[in-house]
């Protein structure tokens, strides 16, 4: 069986002016299944609406290769099986909801009314499907806007921040929706900010930082290692520097003293030492790893490991203030 | 087909409630209306003045319609990014531009058609006008403008695939004026025989690669009582084919600039 997206040292290169060039994305591999939700994170200008940009077809990439469903990404082939709901859409304000839904089938030869009211229905909008546009909330709109990703019975459908700006009810609705999505067999790739989300509903994820992909797999491999978090009172000032050590993390102020140590270290040393120098255990927690301390721990090491690079080529050969701005404006044309 | 058709649909309703449109009109249907009223300050024969001002009311009005309708055409579907919702679909961009065209031009067609019914309904009121022959063929120069503007249209639509929505409009405006005003004056420099040959083929290069939108003025049949074309239906036949061949061409281009455009 195809996978469903499969890119292969996928690179979209911009051109700055004076010749220079500036990858946005970076020898990029991903390789999603299908049937699975697959979450592409990133921070703002990572690269990855660049990304499923090239994966749509809307823009072409300089190296590289890219299958989606097991076809060309311009093939209309493959754009009868997927769709797309872009971040912020906005649609023709002036037609209906139910109108508008009839302008996306008609896109794919589907004529039948009944589809397009369903949907609108299963979005929560049977109320509402008369209504122009200009009156949805937000919300609304963004229910819309999934409704009509639906119309062609996708098989692989992009969402990019698909949660983002919506108020916690409609929030909930939304990500209830793209669970049903998976029961259902479609193959799902989002693109979102919103970490606690991606953590409850992906299978997958893959992390991007500034044109490359910092680590990916399913989220039970990469969430492995927790942190234990031992809270004590009346610890003496001494006792601080005798716990420091290894990947302890440990902070005293007015006699109450935290350790964070991780869930491989046994804490009942850390107990003892406290116990035996007069101090009262508060409590002790252990602390699940959250996609949220990956994305950090992971973009911020990346990060310093990218400035340590740049420094090391300024000091060989220094640009110009221009060229840093050229290249400054290339990045954010191509995010 | 009906995805182009759904495509053109689309467009025509978003255009006719675009308010800066709206506004151009009006201005262009207030004029029309009032114009019985100015003919006074001219000496001239009232009909001819009457006749002349409001013709060159429907004319500036569309073309003014006609390039803020395109210009924004494309630029504002990447802007608001509709686009991308469309072209995820199994829509080739050949269809989506032409769609985008057809819909414009269909949108320019309502606004010339209701500026002409508002000029014959003013010259009926006003007693300018006599049913039958005449109105036909005062009828028949708001048609040539309409074909005029659908070319200068497939002009915009041709820059706005890779220029931005004001270049495209000084760009579209400046073709138009080559196109117009300044068409006979190339024809006489291209031959003129005293004039160095640089010049000349200067001249008959800009003469031939920009449209001659001066062929759909057909405005002095209608106003003075003298000049009439001969072979008319040869003529309009021939400015309808020419119209088409160019917007074709120029359909063509931008197809071939927007197809590789990364949007």
């Amino acid at each position: 069986m195809d996978l469903a997206i499969e890119t292969r040292d996928l690179t979209k290169t911009y051109k700055a002016k004076k010749g220079k060039a500036l990858n946005v994305v970076n020898q990029v591999n991903l390789q999603v299944e299908p049937g699975e939700i697959f979450g592409f994170l990133g921070p703002n200008g990572a690269g990855k609406t660049t990304t499923i940009k090239i994966l749509l077809g809307i823009i072409y990439q300089t190296s590289g290769q890219a299958r989606v469903l097991g076809k060309e990404p311009t093939d209309t082939d493959a754009h009868r099986l997927l769709s797309y709901l872009p971040e912020k859409p906005y649609y023709y304000e002036h037609m209906t909801g139910l109108e508008i839904m009839r302008f996306y089938a008609s896109l794919f030869g589907i004529k039948d009314d009944a589809q397009c009211r369903s949907l609108l229905e299963r979005v929560n909008l049977a109320n509402d499907m008369n209504r122009p546009l200009s009156e949805y909330s937000k919300g609304m709109q963004q229910r819309v806007g999934l409704a009509q990703s639906l119309i062609n019975d996708p098989k692989l459908l992009f969402l990019d921040e698909p949660t983002g700006g919506l108020d916690p009810i409609a929030h909930i609705e939304i990500r209830d929706l793209i669970l049903q999505f998976r029961d259902e067999g479609k193959t799902v790739f989002i693109s979102s900010h919103e970490l606690s989300d991606v953590e409850r509903i992906c299978d997958r994820v893959a992390i991007i930082n500034k044109g490359e992909v910092v680590q990916q797999g399913p989220l039970e491999t990469l969430l492995v290692g927790g942190r234990i978090e031992v809270t004590a009172n009346q610890c003496p000032d001494d006792l601080v520097e005798k716990l420091r050590g290894g990947e302890r993390i440990v902070s005293a102020h007015l006699g109450r003293l935290i350790v964070d140590i991780p869930d491989s270290e046994e804490p009942n040393a850390i107990v003892d030492a406290i116990r035996a120098a007069g101090g009262t255990i508060v409590s002790v927690i252990p602390r699940r790893k959250r996609l949220e301390d990956l994305f950090l721990e992971l973009v911020t090491q990346d990060d310093a490991a990218k400035g340590r690079q740049k420094r090391s080529m300024l000091e060989k050969s220094p640009p110009d203030q221009a060229s840093i701005v050229e290249a400054e404006a290339a990045v954010e044309e191509g995010a | 087909m009906n995805v182009v058709l759904s495509i053109a649909k689309t467009t025509t309703g978003e255009a006719i409630r675009r308010r800066v449109l709206m506004v151009i009109l009006l201005i262009g249907l207030v004029l029309l209306v009032v114009a019985p009223g100015m003919e006074a300050l001219s000496a001239r024969q009232s009909t001819t003045v009457l006749r002349s001002l409001t013709l060159g009311v429907i004319q500036l009005t569309s073309a003014v319609i006609a390039i803020v309708l395109t210009v924004y055409l494309i630029p504002n579907e990447i802007e608001r990014r509709t686009i991308y919702t469309i072209l995820s679909k199994p829509v080739q961009r050949w269809q989506f531009l032409v769609g985008k065209y057809l819909g414009a031009v269909a949108a320019l067609a309502l606004m010339v058609a209701m500026m002409t019914a508002t000029m014959l309904i003013v010259f009926s009121v006003v007693g300018k006008l006599t049913l039958g022959s005449d109105m036909v063929d005062l009828a028949k120069v708001p048609l040539m403008f309409f074909v005029q503007m659908s070319l200068l249209a497939a002009v915009a639509v041709f820059f706005s695939t890779f220029v931005s929505p004001i270049v495209n409009f000084f760009l579209s405006g400046g073709v138009y004026l080559l196109g117009s005003v300044f068409s006979s004056l190339f024809e006489v420099l291209s031959n003129n025989k005293e004039l160095p040959a640089m010049v000349q083929a200067g001249a008959r290069l800009v003469h031939s690669i920009v449209p001659n939108f001066q062929m759909f003025n057909v405005q002095n049949s209608a106003i003075n009582a003298g000049p009439v074309i001969q072979n008319e239906q040869l003529y309009y036949l021939g400015s309808f084919g020419y119209a088409l061949v160019y917007v074709m061409i120029l359909l063509i281009a931008g197809i071939l600039v927007f197809d590789r455009r990364e949007v």
